[in-house]
């Protein structure tokens, strides 16, 4: 269970507990999973760099990047992590009205190493 | 007419005219009302403290499905079940940063902190996508013919306003943000 997801200090706080994946996982808690953030014509691109910075903790760069990925492309991976961190993420993104699913990641268990967020050339259109 | 928001000594600040934030107020009002929970009769007490409504439905209308969107992109029995779990807690999220935004819209001059600032952001975004909603707006294309609706005597019908007033919003939304994004660098 060590995928390295860049969580900011917000999602820190709901697994200060240090019980990882102990309780009620329904699915293995190692297989990775993907949260995808989608374009609309509605939401600032100010707000969605805003909301990535604020919340995930990442660099304005970064931040600027995932949300010109989104623009551009359509979508854009912001975050992995298990179903939990995802699903928990998404609810999240609903809050500030960005419009985000998750999906399980392609590579599988170990697959990706998680880092590079974003990076998700090659996956683009799956389901 | 409302001045921009800035960020300064005292915080977030901005200012609004009164017709201004009885307007913002009954936008804010109508969001709220859409994302009430509907109350059923068979609903467990129980489960409503903790958040669960096993009778929640995929929304019907659009802007409230924009607003507590499905949680998997194909799999409508995964996200239903998600929504059981969740989506009582999301509409009450909402409701509170709406409830919030219009609580500080009693004075012109509108000061807010940090997390004061976030709900707000919050809250104009969803009033925003639920205009969006309603004005159609589905492209970048729709939006930018949208965008070009800035002069209020030309309001003529129902859709000229509604398209003033979502640029009314989108302004007073960028503009916070600008303010938020120089408040995290003051703090960085």
């Amino acid at each position: 269970m060590t995928l390295s997801v860049a969580l900011g200090p917000d999602t820190q706080e709901g697994t200060r507990t240090g019980t990882v994946a102990s309780t009620d996982s329904l699915t293995a808690p190692d297989i990775p999973w993907n949260l995808v953030i989608w374009n609309d014509p509605v939401n600032l691109m100010s707000y969605v760099s805003y909301v990535f910075q604020s919340y995930f903790g990442y660099s304005e760069s970064k931040a600027n990047r995932l949300m010109m990925e989104v623009h551009k492309k359509g979508r854009s991976i912001v975050a992995h992590g298990s179903k939990e961190q995802v699903e928990r993420h998404a609810v999240a993104m609903h809050g500030f009205g960005l419009w985000a699913t998750v999906e399980k990641a392609s590579g599988g268990p170990g697959g990706n190493s998680g880092k590079s967020a974003g990076s998700g050339q090659g996956k683009g259109k799956r389901g | 007419m409302a001045k921009a928001f800035k960020y300064g000594l005292k915080g977030i600040t901005g200012f609004l005219e009164p017709a201004e934030r009885d307007m913002l107020r009954s936008l804010i009002d109508d969001v709220i009302s859409m994302l009430q929970p509907a109350e059923h009769a068979s609903q467990d007490p129980l489960a409503a403290l903790i958040g669960l409504d096993m009778d929640v439905q995929e929304p019907t209308d659009r802007a409230v499905k924009r607003l507590l969107p499905n949680v998997m992109k194909n799999d409508d029995g995964a996200s239903l079940e998600f929504r059981q779990l969740t989506e009582r807690s999301l509409r009450e999220t909402k409701i509170g940063a709406l409830r919030a935004a219009a609580l500080d819209l009693d004075k012109d001059e509108v000061v807010l902190t940090a997390e004061g600032a976030r709900l707000w952001s919050m809250a104009l975004n969803d009033v925003r996508l639920v205009l969006a909603e309603r004005l159609d707006i589905r492209d970048e294309e729709d939006a930018e013919h949208v965008h070009l609706m800035q002069d209020w005597s030309q309001a003529e019908d129902v859709e000229s306003y509604l398209a003033l007033v979502y640029n009314f919003t989108t302004w007073l939304q960028e503009s916070l943000v600008q303010a938020m994004l120089q408040s995290l660098d003051a703090k960085a």
